[in-house]
């Protein structure tokens, strides 16, 4: 009994935060998590001295896999790029899938209609899905704004109003005239998203661009600074006659933009059609990445690259260990539930009292 | 969301004549013994479409030999497939089997890419010289399952669960309603489309809508055995698709639409080995026959003299019989097939018409 008293765990609320402590403290509980996750694949058959290997060396050295890698993280980082802007206003955004498949339907409008001249024509299509996710991004917030819906509902809601729109399209007017089956016709070679050579397209300088106009956007404009006020307290922002409803539009729009393009970078960019499942998951993952970043616009690229990582390794561990979907599910739920549980050690510091 | 579904048919298409032209130059070979390996469109344990080519699966290794590994739920997402078959081909196999419509295009790809590999599609759309996508005549097997329906059925009035309103999904509607008639003139098939593959809640809608109308048999073409489980808890029957769904429900379920890949596959897998592959340059599309489908019948509430009506119709089938024989019109009157003709593959991939007797939304 005696020895209980000579101390114990204190929780205080920590004072300053610096990015760089928000960082370390990030990479050592997904550090914590891969630990965890090798432990457990290892009890699992995985023999321990391929795991770095197949995790990293593989991943990141070979060729082919490298290039999944890059191509998966595009369309992720467009949408947790998006979901980042939209949570920096506090607006959940879960309707990302919905303006994916906005985009992506008028995108392939304009193809199919043959809107423009074929060297305008992907430009058009780009213009017209950003629009399009804009557009539908727009009605939650409008709701929010205008009626105080919670657009937790009314965003994800919408995702299924999307669905069964792209649903009855392709398996009515768009049904492709070559095999009858549903999926949007072919877009012709000009309509998609131009080859750089070995083997990537135009997705990746466009995700960069767009995620430095957001980094700029959030971290160095007045805009961004304005935003960061109202995440923190929205009626005071108010109160100090902050145009709060133009920086949330400006914001959720940009967000339903954004994840219009990763859209764009999956029917446009790998599909070459409009298919009826290019989105599925994304959403999600978009969520998860500008959690895990913190909705910095800069880490969410570098955090969907490491998720695609996680994709494209996992992939690996059921191809050549038979390790089951259902292990890598695991794994990844591990991963983010320990930087998750980080949070708890940036906001608070534990102190032993004697 | 699950798209699955078929194979390719269709002439005029220029991609697909320049692989019929590689084709009858000399076919594939593949250079060393076949290593096969499957993507799965979802997890082995679905239940229906995937767990029927998973339990295929150790049929198909015992009849060549080799262990085929799989990985799962690779989804319609060519950022997915693309990788999957790759690290396969990477480690030396040279035989990807493949498990869903969307798969196609990226498939299409690979074969370009790797010209040595050999490539089949489950419910694919395009074809070349390596590549071969593969489906199953399920009108036969529906056919038969309509006359079971329609045998255990007190009133005559069947249902039907059914995904999404497109070719494949048409002919098993309409082979259900022909088969019902082959027993009861008066039979009727009401149908309801969920618009998803995998929806066991709207599912469950549908099939307790049905069974609220006196329907007292319900088919589906679902990848759920929900309309099953549903025709059981009311005390009526149904029949089942992708696997012998009496695991779910023993007394409901009177006869299943089900896949015995491991009869086409295992086949297809020794021609590759034996050099003989020639790839089918609209796809191969097998009945009960070839061995892509077959029925699991009867339950016991189809009498004898009736099993042995849809025992005399699978022989007929097996020995020529085609479903879609002229002559036949649709509910609207219009002339389909011409007597003494059957219906081309191209047009039954394409169907988007209904017999009389069935009952739609719209």
């Amino acid at each position: 009994m005696r020895s209980l008293r000579r101390g114990r765990p204190v929780v205080a609320a920590r004072r300053r935060m610096s990015a760089a402590f928000d960082a370390a403290v990030t990479t050592v509980a997904i550090l914590a998590g891969l630990a965890l996750s090798a432990f457990i694949l290892v009890v699992a058959g995985v023999p321990a001295e391929e795991l770095a290997n197949e995790f990293i060396v593989n991943t990141l050295t070979d060729a082919d896999n490298l290039r999944a890698v890059l191509a998966q993280a595009a369309p992720l980082a467009f949408v947790g790029v998006g979901a980042a802007l939209a949570f920096r206003v506090r607006f959940w955004n879960l309707g990302l899938e919905g303006q994916m498949i906005a985009g992506s339907v008028a995108a392939t409008a304009i193809a199919l209609a043959d809107v423009g001249p074929p060297v305008w024509r992907l430009f058009l299509m780009l213009v017209a899905a950003m629009a399009a996710g804009m557009a539908w991004a727009l009605v939650p917030a409008l709701l929010k704004l205008r009626l105080g819906v919670n657009e937790v509902i009314s965003s994800l809601l919408l995702n299924y109003v999307a669905l069964n729109f792209l649903l009855h399209l392709l398996y009515g007017s768009w049904k492709d005239p070559v095999d009858a089956f549903p999926h949007s016709p072919a877009f012709d070679p000009f309509e998609r998203l131009p080859d750089l050579g070995w083997g990537l397209n135009a997705a990746l300088p466009l995700v960069a661009a767009a995620a430095v106009f957001a980094a700029w956007l959030l971290g160095r404009s007045r805009a961004g600074f304005y935003m960061r006020f109202v995440h923190a307290n929205p009626s005071v922002a108010l109160a100090k006659g902050l145009p709060v409803a133009a920086l949330v539009l400006t914001a959720v729009l940009l967000s339903g933009g954004y994840a219009a393009l990763a859209g764009v970078c999956l029917s446009v960019g790998q599909e070459g059609r409009l298919t009826q499942a290019f989105f599925a998951g994304y959403g999600f993952s978009g969520i998860l990445i500008a959690f895990l970043a913190r909705n910095n616009a800069l880490a969410a690229v570098v955090v969907a690259f490491l998720v695609a990582v996680l994709f494209v390794s996992g992939q690996s561990l059921q191809v050549f260990y038979q390790i089951p979907f259902a292990m890598v599910r695991l794994i990844e739920a591990i991963v983010i539930i320990s930087a998750a549980a980080s949070e708890f050690f940036l906001r608070y510091q534990v102190r032993w009292l004697r | 969301m699950r798209t699955k579904t078929l194979s390719a048919v269709l002439a005029g298409c220029a991609f697909l004549a320049a692989g019929q032209a590689s084709v009858a130059d000399g076919g594939f070979v593949l250079g060393a013994a076949p290593k096969p390996a499957f993507l799965y469109f979802s997890s082995k344990k679905d239940g229906g479409w995937t767990q029927a080519f998973d339990e295929a699966r150790p049929k198909i290794e015992a009849a060549i030999g080799v262990k085929i590994p799989f990985v799962e739920n690779v989804a319609e997402d060519a950022l997915q497939i693309r990788p999957a078959a790759e690290k396969f081909i990477q480690r030396g196999y040279n035989v990807i089997i493949g498990t869903a419509f969307g798969y196609s295009d990226t498939f299409k790809q690979l074969a370009e890419k790797y010209p040595k590999v050999a490539f089949l599609d489950g419910s694919g759309t395009v074809n070349a010289v390596n590549l071969q996508s593969f489906y199953g005549r399920t009108y036969e097997s529906q056919y038969l399952c309509g006359m079971a329906a329609a045998a255990a059925s007190k009133t005559g009035k069947l249902g039907f669960v059914a995904a999404n309103p497109f070719g494949p999904v048409i002919w098993t509607v309409n082979a259900f309603e022909m088969g019902a008639l082959k027993i009861r003139p008066d039979a009727t098939t009401t149908v309801i489309y969920t618009g998803a593959w995998n929806d066991p809640v709207k599912e469950r809608a549908a099939a307790t809508a049905l069974a609220d109308q006196g329907i007292d048999a319900i088919g589906q073409h679902v990848d759920t055995p929900t309309p099953q489980i549903v025709a059981q808890e009311r005390g009526i029957y149904g029949t089942g698709h992708h696997r012998d769904f009496r695991e779910f429900a023993p007394k409901a379920t009177v006869c299943s639409s089900v896949w015995t890949w491991d009869k086409y596959l295992a086949p297809a897998l020794k021609t590759i080995k034996a050099g003989e592959w020639k790839t089918e340059p609209y796809g191969a599309f097998a009945g009960i026959k070839g061995g892509a489908t077959d029925i699991a019948c009867c339950g016991p509430a189809v009498s004898k003299p009736n099993v042995d009506k849809i025992m005399a119709e699978r022989k007929a089938i097996i020995d020529g019989k085609h479903v879609y024989a002229g002559p036949l019109s649709d509910r609207e009157g219009k002339e389909r097939v011409a007597a003494g003709a059957v219906l081309a593959d191209g047009d039954l991939w394409k169907m988007d018409w209904y017999v009389t007797g069935v009952i739609t939304q719209k």
